[in-house]
């Protein structure tokens, strides 16, 4: 028996929620992944390490990285070891991001028409004129079945006493979920009869689903629309995922140079001439979408489309300008959106976040750096971040000046020491921090939350920070059935 | 389909086409080089398969290990097989929603190994033919995987539409600067000679079977342009074009699919109802070298009428 060397040097931090081990003890979710794990002997499961690696590399689930005009092929570490969830958590966290998504469906509509929010003073009127994602060119817009976000990935992580907190809300264009249902199918290869002995519920669902909700929301009335998902182009580092959705789906992966717009519609050039576009999912960010009223030097973009969406010949998915819903500064008016629109106590919490735009709360933040994490309102994957406790002094100043210049653009929180869960690393197990993203699709039918997500891992010992950019890995996610 | 699905498709199956055709030509020409390496020369293969300059060939001409590298795993040759595969696997990566998973894993794994250390190492020092082998190997498996996974639709008539065209012009190439090579001298007897050309093509055998008397130019000449039943003579590759283009045929895009139509007729008549005797009236090289210019011309068109896209 080698559980002893397995686990002898798992130790957990202080003030750390583990998602594996409680009181000296393992909790029973992970009973059966750790039993299994004792039978197998070190060489076999650097093996089957081995083997994860070799899989993602053939499949060509990799993004380049170009240097010296050469590019070369990474793969995304994994590891793999799942992170395991319970049934009653998965109950919890469910509600709490359907409630939380209702809300701000509700505030987008808002926001772009009536504006009842900021003319009752819950939402304060300058941070959201002020936030660059804001969009005017959306105000009174019509939108299919009044639903902004199709798509939603919420970030979840989990304080010292296990309480789950929402980190941030990404409902622009979220990623990462090939990489949920790419996991799995490696967890399925490298551990073979281990998902169904642990009852695991599955994931494969997403893309019909998601399928399935495009299909409602084309404009046109006709048993077959045309449904496309457009990219950037392969030298994007999602691009990898844009191809697997787009297979699973089977719908037309098309680049903006694809795609023309004649008369308000849209059209894809195929080798029999012009045919009608319904429903885009696009991948492709709000002010690269056309040149014609975002961004005009756009190359990723169809000039028109816009005129084509204002005119209801085609559905974008998700829809266009919901980066306000999901600015940094806003996301700390949420629990109060919650309660506008639904009269409801929000279920999941907020982290608590200072508005560095308010001098009070700005000066307190000021004095308690090496206790916060700052971030800039408008960037994401862990760009634009400072992590106070582990900064240099110097790093400290040079944000603090920045900050006095715009400080809209920046947000403080205090630093969450996220909980941890099993790695494997050279033969042994140990904890590295973990946050939670799960996927939740909107569509005409309802809210659906596939019972799983991606597990984003800082690998680095001691690391806070979960960002692929910055170091970080990922984990298949099981979440149990009852 | 989209237009620029057509064309990565296309021309994902013209670099395949292409690599096999090198490979298969560098190591029948390796065996021939351990031979007789005074009398062998590369020349003709770099002529056929690269855009070196004529003094840059001759002066590696007879440097066997120099010119595998050259034409394998050579960063600045475009036409390496290094360079062909990976512009293969990117214009299978546009398009892996219309391929199947098969085809891109064999795509990406083919990139894989040639980029491969180790692989790079044994072409300087091991037996050359087993890493060739490994590399014809995979080509096949790519050919297969086609062959057996692909739902026969536009794609799969783009796909053999790009293979064949390429292989039409390689066939028509081979020949012509195999003879050029000789001065398009037919009384030219040296048997190895032809013998060697026949194999890299893999038309030996049946060169053997249908010729009795030894080995004559004219035969060859035969063989690789008229004969239906090769798969790599002109006619056939004419014929497969032929074939899959008229797959293409809609009521959508009319005007271009008669066009490219009666460009690719033409083409096949001119060579279907020539004789040996009438090609050598007209000098094998002008007319090769007209049969060329003429599939160039339908890869033009293709080009403007169903891959235009930007």
């Amino acid at each position: 028996m080698q559980t002893n060397e397995l686990l002898n040097s798992y130790d957990v931090g202080a003030q750390t929620w583990d998602e594996m081990y409680a009181h000296q003890a393992v909790r029973t979710q992970y009973q059966g992944v750790v039993d299994f794990l004792q039978q197998m002997s070190i060489e076999e499961l650097n093996k089957k390490e081995e083997l994860a690696k070799r899989l993602f590399m053939s499949q060509g689930i990799t993004f380049t990285v170009y240097s010296s005009g050469e590019g070369i092929e990474k793969i995304f570490p994994f590891d793999i070891i799942p992170r395991i969830i319970t049934a009653t958590e998965w109950n919890y966290i469910e509600a709490g991001i359907r409630q939380r998504l209702k809300a701000l469906n509700l505030f987008l509509k808002d926001v772009y028409n009536n504006q009842f929010i900021l003319k009752d003073g819950i939402v304060p009127v300058e941070m959201v004129y002020s936030c660059p994602h804001f969009l005017r060119e959306m105000h009174g817009f019509p939108i299919p079945y009044d639903i902004y976000v199709h798509i939603a990935g919420i970030d979840l992580i989990r304080d010292q006493d296990g309480t789950f907190y929402i980190l941030e809300d990404n409902l622009r264009t979220p990623s990462g979920v090939s990489y949920m249902l790419e996991n799995r199918e490696i967890t399925k290869r490298i551990f073979p009869d281990l998902i169904p002995k642990n009852n695991v519920r599955t994931v494969t669902e997403y893309p019909n689903i998601l399928h399935r909700n495009l299909v409602s929301l084309s404009p046109r009335q006709t048993a077959n629309p045309t449904i496309v998902l457009l990219t950037p182009g392969i030298y994007n580092s999602a691009y990898f995922e844009h191809t697997t959705l787009a297979r699973l789906m089977g719908v037309e992966l098309v680049e903006g140079r694809d795609l023309v717009v004649d008369n308000h519609r849209v059209y894809m050039k195929t080798t029999a001439g012009l045919q009608q576009v319904d429903v885009i999912y696009r991948r492709v960010d709000d002010g690269f979408l056309d040149p014609l009223v975002f961004q005009p030097d756009s190359m990723l973009g169809v000039s028109g489309i816009m005129s084509a969406y204002r005119k209801g010949n085609v559905a974008i998915d998700n829809a266009v300008g919901n980066g306000v819903a999901d600015d940094k500064a806003i996301y700390a008016f949420v629990p109060a959106m919650i309660r506008y629109y639904l009269n409801e106590e929000p279920i999941l919490k907020n982290v608590p976040t200072y508005q560095l735009g308010n001098p009070e709360e700005r000066e307190y933040v000021f004095a308690n750096m090496n206790r916060m994490v700052v971030k800039k309102t408008n960037e994401s994957g862990g760009y634009g971040m400072l992590m106070g406790h582990s900064a240099e002094e110097e790093e400290i100043m040079r944000y603090k000046t920045e900050i006095l210049k715009d400080p809209r653009q920046y947000i403080a929180q205090p630093t969450i020491n996220l909980s941890s869960a099993p790695c494997y690393m050279n033969g042994r197990l140990k904890p590295r921090r973990v946050d939670l993203r799960p996927y939740a699709l909107c569509g005409p039918d309802g809210i659906q939350i596939v019972p799983g997500g991606l597990t984003r891992v800082a690998l680095r010992e001691g690391s806070l920070v979960v960002n692929s950019s910055q170091g970080g890995g990922s984990k298949d996610t099981w979440v149990l059935a009852g | 389909m989209l237009s620029r699905v057509a064309d990565s498709l296309y021309w994902m199956s013209r670099y395949m086409e292409r690599t096999d055709g090198i490979l298969r030509m560098l190591k029948i020409n390796y065996a021939s080089s351990q031979d007789d390496i005074q009398e062998f020369s590369w020349k003709p293969v770099l002529r056929i398969f690269s855009y070196l300059e004529e003094e840059q060939a001759t002066s590696i001409a007879h440097q066997t290990r120099t010119v595998l590298q050259y034409m394998v795993t050579s960063k600045e040759n475009t036409n390496s097989v290094l360079n062909i595969v990976t512009r293969a696997r990117e214009n299978a990566r546009s398009v892996q929603d219309h391929i199947t998973k098969e085809l891109w894993q064999c795509l990406n794994d083919f990139y894989h190994t040639i980029r491969d250390e180790q692989l790079v190492r044994g072409l300087q020092k091991d037996d050359p033919v087993s890493i060739l082998d490994i590399l014809i190997r995979q080509g096949l498996l790519y050919y297969g995987i086609t062959d057996i996974t692909m739902a026969r639709g536009e794609g799969y008539a783009f796909i053999n539409i790009g293979k064949f065209l390429e292989r039409g012009v390689q066939s028509a190439d081979i020949l012509d600067i195999k003879f050029s090579d000789l001065q398009y001298d037919l009384t030219h007897t040296d048997t190895t000679y032809w013998k060697y050309l026949l194999l890299s093509i893999s038309g030996y055998e049946l060169y053997l079977k249908t010729y009795r008397s030894g080995f004559d130019a004219r035969n060859v000449v035969e063989q690789i342009v008229l004969n239906e039943d090769f798969p790599r003579s002109v006619i056939y590759s004419i014929n497969q074009l032929q074939r899959y283009f008229e797959r293409l045929k809609s009521d959508r895009n009319k005007d271009a699919y008669h066009k490219i139509d009666f460009m690719i007729g033409r083409i096949r008549s001119r060579v279907k109802y020539s004789t040996v005797e009438t090609i050598l009236r007209q000098g094998l090289h002008s007319y090769l070298n007209g049969v060329k210019e003429e599939l160039y011309e339908v890869g033009n068109a293709l080009n403007q009428h169903y891959f235009a896209y930007t």
